[in-house]
């Protein structure tokens, strides 16, 4: 055989190499899903693995299974959007001080904890002149639009938490005895 | 061969004509664009976003609830969603800042640090921020491996197991929207919460605000509320001039957003 073919065999021999690597390596649910080389080219278990990422945030539903008082009651409030976890998920190690072990006896995965800090209030309620003036919320059946309360945090009673003159859960003051 | 001036010019006017035709005008033969035609709403699901920046106060519930609920470790400087703050002073001025991706909320009227007189505002708005899961993403045609793809229902996702960690796709993406997940060393980006999303649920951003700021639903769908806005409402979308058909659409923005 001329010497002419012998760069042949190395071609054959890459491209033998390449199927070898690939058949052992390459899973075999690594397909062009719908045939769209462009953007479905991946591993199909990869979608089932993102399918089942837990779920932590679970909402006022799950709260309502003990603290049914309080969600009825910011239910009626201005504050009657704002999810349980907004105030409550701890970011902070340490934080964390619900009496049950949420996570061994529901599943649940964040931290729950009391947050009292300005900071925490300031968020929404502190003056920015870009912030929108209104808002709006369900009373009934109908839609209301309100006049959002906004604070200057240094002229409003620096230095105090807010929770000392304010009652979160029904968006008010707080009464006497309570 | 035998030609006739006659047929000559037959054939040459037939061979301009049958050129000039573009392929824009054969796009009706098309099965889906015929499809179409039978059925108002083409029964593929895609997954789409509204943002309202008219509603939005920069409290970063959002940010916070996301980065809690996807695991992405809070004290670090990523973040799948964030919240951006536009401000433009009197003097034509822009000051654009997210701090820690506004997942502490915005408390002060100091746009990058800097304390500002409210006499001196002009204007100034929140736009949150996300992976706008493209219908052309390009974050998915540059990744060397597939591990990062499209799936049906339109949501880009990255399959961390096969991930190499190279960043392509984070250089790529014109919306910023990708980063390194510290822990796992792959690329990262927003889901749209698909966990949730496949479970009936709204994603985390979205049940975290408490201003109907942000909207989930279903395109081609004519009883979701995504749909309906997008129809009837005045949207915009962010960067159309990529090309990335985002899918994430804005109403309430302003031409000092980028």
């Amino acid at each position: 055989m001329s010497h002419a073919w012998r760069p042949l065999f190395v071609v054959l021999a890459v491209m033998i190499s390449i199927i070898v690597f690939r058949v052992i390596f390459v899973p075999s649910d690594f397909v062009a899903k719908n045939g769209d080389y462009k953007f479905q080219w991946h591993r199909l278990s990869s979608e089932e693995v993102w399918k089942n990422f837990p779920v932590k945030h679970k909402g006022r539903d799950f709260c309502q299974q003990c603290h049914s008082e309080l969600v009825n009651k910011i239910k009626d409030s201005g504050h009657q959007h704002v999810q349980c976890e907004n105030c409550h998920a701890m970011f902070e190690p340490g934080k964390k001080s619900h009496p049950i072990d949420l996570k061994d006896d529901f599943g649940y995965l964040l931290e729950i904890g009391i947050e009292r800090s300005r900071e925490l209030c300031k968020r929404c309620h502190a003056e920015l002149p870009y912030r929108p003036q209104t808002y709006v919320i369900t009373k009934g059946t109908t839609a209301e639009t309100v006049k959002f309360k906004m604070i200057d945090p240094t002229k409003h009673n620096p230095g105090i938490e807010c929770v000392m003159c304010h009652d979160v859960h029904s968006a008010g003051f707080k009464t006497a005895g309570k | 061969m035998n030609l006739s001036r006659r047929e000559l010019l037959k054939m040459g006017l037939l061979a301009v004509c049958g050129t000039v035709i573009p392929l824009g005008a054969l796009e009706i033969l098309k099965p889906e664009a015929a499809a179409s035609l039978i059925r108002p709403f083409s029964e593929k699901k895609r997954w789409a976003f509204v943002v309202d920046t008219t509603k939005c106060v920069g409290c970063g519930m959002c940010a916070k609830a996301c980065k809690l609920e996807n695991e992405i470790p809070f004290d670090t400087e990523v973040q799948r969603t964030w919240v951006e703050r536009y401000v433009q002073l009197k003097d034509g001025e822009v000051i654009i800042d997210s701090p820690h991706g506004a997942r502490y909320g915005f408390t002060k009227n100091d746009p990058q640090g800097k304390e500002i007189n409210e006499d001196d505002v002009a204007k100034g708005l929140f736009v949150p921020k996300l992976c706008n899961q493209c219908e052309k993403p390009s974050c998915v045609q540059v990744c060397p491996v597939g591990a990062t793809y499209k799936t049906d229902d339109g949501v880009v996702l990255v399959d961390r197991g096969w991930c190499i960690g190279c960043g392509y796709c984070i250089t790529n993406c014109p919306y910023l929207a990708r980063f390194f997940h510290p822990i796992t060393n792959t690329a990262d980006k927003c889901t749209f919460c698909y966990h949730r999303i496949k479970k009936g649920m709204n994603t985390a951003c979205m049940d975290a605000c408490s201003f109907g700021a942000r909207k989930i639903g279903l395109l081609n769908d004519p009883a979701s509320e995504v749909f309906k806005i997008i129809s009837t409402h005045r949207v915009m979308v962010l960067k159309p001039e990529y090309g990335n058909e985002p899918q994430v659409f804005y109403i309430g923005l302003d031409d000092i957003v980028r």
